[in-house]
């Protein structure tokens, strides 16, 4: 009797995980074109560099005034991490200093991404009932998805060592660094799976799960600014201690599996806990009417968007204020032409003023990320169906279409003033000048005009040829590569002048001019020009 | 009679599939017009192009006197509309996204509003991502049986809801009938369309295939008469319009075409009526005639 009891206990724990495989398979199904444009990305550019890197560092000379830079830099070592090897340094640890701690949080993305999108996003929709109300038990799709996101994790991870072994790096090294990016995957598969299981949304569990990687980032920064313990608290800061080519510490990937791991088990666990659709944070009821302000497409964009908006300047001014700190240190700096293309400066600037031009451009590649979700939330709502209850009613396509873009253009200058503002005062309290302050709120006023340019470049695709109106991303990918490594990959100008950054001045390291803003602007202006009279015209959704 | 929806020999087409094929659609200003047609016949893509959301590639599409596709805006105030998958804004309440449509209309009016949630059921103050589809329909017909429209465009606005509700908000359409509005219905529930409708259209693969006064479409089609005699039916089979004979010793059970009652009727009391029954043809069997046969040869039927 309790042998039968005991046996279908167990038959049900499995049944939990029934259909699995088929999900699975459906999830390769579904990414067929994302994933290779995933490997593609990440082991293309991660291969560039590399490339570049032992072209231009061969005898030991060179690899020695690299190291010369980078070692007991702080800027540095908050941007990549301590420099392991670089006391003997060699191409393996020169590349990893380069692209190691870029390539981790590439992978993390990756991973979260992925996860989400096969998790919480699906069961969004209505289709996820449709399979749960087919054989298949409760923890399949977490199951599906975890499989499958490791899958692909380990796949681009293993292309990074096939590229670095190619590349003729010693092979202990290409392996140890193929295998923490792995184990960086599998903790951020965990970290999105909790995430998915709390957020009600999938947009707020990519966010929470985002926010989750920008702190480890900044805990691990910090530990390595420093040299203390905090960096042990960071999955980041275990992956980069692997030392890939600096004698190799193998037992780093025991816990980041087993983190990856537990946090897989915990979201199974709180799954459990939940229904199908519903998050394990609770709706509270709403008001019954709604508050006068809400009157029109205007109104309603800035509510759907003033969350995610306050997130991502909140995020960027905590990361910001402590890059702004260290970009103090960035004064003991060197002339030195790698480190100069690692922080992008020109050679007359002060090297914090270049450091400080460098993260005003990271604030700007981060908020292109904000400004082109935001601006394709005109399409999401158009695939949604939410468009057309609007657009029937006593609303223009063009003000509808410009109400979300305003917004999310407003939101794009404040995000990036909350980056340059809270990095100002990072400065100001390290340099002890308050003077400091509004001349890197100037530099981001200044940078907000290409990162608008993007959003206007996804506002005209969207009017234009909306089915291809994600390929906006492509702008902010080519602006992150033509801005981080074109002068490593010598990208000729032809390509870099395609990017907006390319052309904003580089404050506080160059001199203010408005001629290349203006010239932005303008292209803006078109840009959504085109996309107001396509919009115009075309069959909505 | 002034007419609130005109379409001409309309043409739609996506890539190669033409949704519309040809359309011609006239609704008068003050009936209830119902539309009705197979799942893919393109009655939403009809009812999209009316919204000026779909531009026709051909064809000539006026309503309320105006191009919907250049007068969108002025046209949508005076028109109310429901969508058949009503899709909302998951993190406002469905009281707020009623009041925000209404805005947008420019014609508020709280006492009707809050009388119809009344009505209906319910709960503004959930956020909408926690409604069922029923649910989400009924802040779609609150805002629009709220609103003063003229002219009322519903796509199948009633799936998802219970015959409770059905039944208010088919009293809510009669009230806009009486009121004079004009009311355009997409609708699968024939039973609906028989208690709201003066007049029907039906669409199959992107052409109105029918279009006329209920009554007199039901006239086309056969009513069953079972009777019983007390002597036996002579020559019935002989009147046109009459349908096969089925008897057994005291009962005759046939199909007699609407123009051929009379004739048949007066006959068959000539024989000694003990018992008759008959029963009208009901939208459904409308429905299933029209659109049974293969789409080629109903052409042919034209």
């Amino acid at each position: 009797m309790s042998a039968i009891t005991a046996e279908r206990t167990v038959a049900r724990r499995l049944g939990r995980f029934t259909g699995t495989r088929n999900l699975l398979r459906f999830a390769v199904r579904r990414d067929r074109l994302r994933a290779p444009l995933w490997f593609v990305g990440v082991v293309g550019v991660f291969t560039a560099t590399a490339g570049s890197v032992v072209a231009l560092y061969k005898t030991p000379d060179q690899l020695a005034s690299y190291a010369t830079l980078a070692v007991d830099n702080p800027a540095v070592q908050a941007l990549t991490g301590p420099g392991y090897g670089l006391d003997d340094p060699t191409q393996g640890s020169v590349v990893l200093n380069e692209m190691g701690m870029f390539t981790f949080i590439a992978i993390a993305l990756l991973a979260l991404v992925t996860v989400i999108r096969h998790t919480r996003a699906e069961e969004e929709t209505d289709r996820a009932e449709l399979v749960r109300a087919a054989p298949v038990g409760r923890h399949a799709s977490l199951a599906a998805a975890s499989l499958w996101t490791a899958a692909l994790t380990t796949v681009v991870s293993l292309g990074l060592t096939v590229s670095m072994l190619t590349s003729g790096l010693d092979p202990a090294g290409s392996w140890a660094f193929g295998l923490a990016c792995a184990g960086v995957g599998f903790v951020f598969i965990g970290v999105a799976n909790v995430a998915a299981q709390i957020a009600s949304e999938a947009r707020a569990a990519i966010a929470a799960s985002g926010a989750v990687l920008a702190v480890m980032f900044v805990v691990r920064a910090l530990g390595d600014v420093s040299g203390n313990w905090l960096v042990w608290l960071s999955p980041l800061g275990w992956a980069q201690g692997i030392r890939a080519y600096a004698d190799e510490r193998w037992w780093v990937l025991v816990p980041l599996l087993v983190t990856g791991g537990a946090l897989t088990i915990v979201a199974l666990v709180l799954s459990r806990r939940r229904d199908l659709g519903a998050g394990i944070l609770q709706q509270r009821p709403g008001p019954a009417e709604a508050s006068p302000r809400l009157r029109s497409p205007l109104m309603l964009a800035l509510r759907l968007q003033r969350t995610s908006i306050i997130g991502w300047a909140a995020g960027l001014g905590i990361v910001w204020v402590f890059m702004g700190v260290v970009a103090k240190q960035a004064d003991t700096l060197l002339e030195n032409q790698a480190v100069a293309d690692v922080i992008g400066g020109s050679g007359a600037a002060s090297p914090s003023d270049s450091f400080l031009a460098t993260i005003v451009l990271m604030a700007g590649l981060v908020a292109a990320g904000f400004t082109i979700s935001a601006v394709l939330r005109l399409r999401s709502e158009e695939v949604a169906g939410r468009a057309e209850p609007t657009l029937a009613n006593a609303v223009s396509r063009r003000t509808w279409a410009l109400s979300h873009l305003a917004v999310s253009s407003a939101g794009t200058v404040l995000v990036l003033v909350s980056a340059g503002l809270t990095a100002g005062i990072g400065y100001a309290i390290g340099v002890g000048d308050a003077a400091e302050v509004l001349p890197l709120v100037g530099a981001v006023l200044a940078m907000s005009v290409a990162v608008l340019v993007l959003g206007a470049f996804a506002f005209a695709l969207f009017g234009l040829a909306p089915r291809w109106a994600s390929l906006a991303w492509v702008g902010v990918a080519l602006g992150g590569v033509v801005a981080l490594l074109g002068a490593t990959l010598d990208l000729p100008q032809w390509i870099r002048n395609f990017s907006p950054f390319e052309h904003v001045p580089a404050l506080p390291a160059e001199p203010f001019n408005a001629v290349p803003l203006l010239v932005l602007a303008a292209v803006a202006g078109v840009l959504v020009w085109i996309g107001v009279r396509g919009f115009g015209r075309r069959d909505i959704n | 009679m002034a007419t609130a929806i005109a379409m001409k020999n309309v043409v739609k087409t996506f890539g190669s599939t033409r949704a519309l094929d040809g359309l011609d659609l006239e609704v008068a200003t003050g009936e209830v017009h119902g539309y009705l047609g197979p799942n893919g016949a393109g009655k939403s893509v009809t009812i999209r192009t009316l919204l000026g959301l779909l531009r026709p590639d051909s064809g000539e599409v006026r309503l309320l006197d105006g191009d919907p596709w250049l007068d969108a805006v002025e046209l949508h105030r005076r028109i109310a509309y429901v969508p058949g998958d009503v899709s909302l804004w998951s993190n406002l309440t469905g009281g707020e996204i009623i009041d925000y449509f209404a805005r947008l209309r420019g014609d508020v009016d709280t006492r009707k509003r809050d009388e119809l949630i009344e009505q209906f059921e319910l709960d503004p103050r959930k956020k909408s991502r926690t409604y069922s589809k029923g649910n989400r329909q009924k802040v779609a017909l609150v805002t629009a049986l709220a609103s003063s429209a003229e002219l009322l465009i519903l796509d199948e606005p009633t799936s998802g809801l219970d015959p409770l509700m059905e039944t208010i908000f088919q009293d809510r359409v009669l009230e806009a009938a009486r009121e004079g509005r004009t009311v355009l219905l997409s609708s699968h529930i024939l039973g609906e369309v028989e208690r709201l409708c003066d007049r029907v259209s039906l669409i199959r693969a992107g052409r109105v295939v029918r279009t006329g006064a209920l009554a007199d479409l039901r006239s086309s089609t056969s009513t069953s008469v079972t009777v019983s005699t007390e002597r036996r039916i002579e020559g019935l089979a002989e009147i046109a319009g009459v349908g096969t004979l089925t008897r057994d010793e005291t009962r005759l059970s046939v199909d007699v075409d609407g123009h051929a009652l009379d004739e048949a009727l007066s006959l068959i009391a000539s024989f000694g009526i003990t018992s008759l029954s008959s029963q009208p043809p009901t939208l459904t069997e409308l429905f299933l005639r029209e659109f049974e046969t293969e789409p080629d040869k109903a052409g042919d039927e034209l």
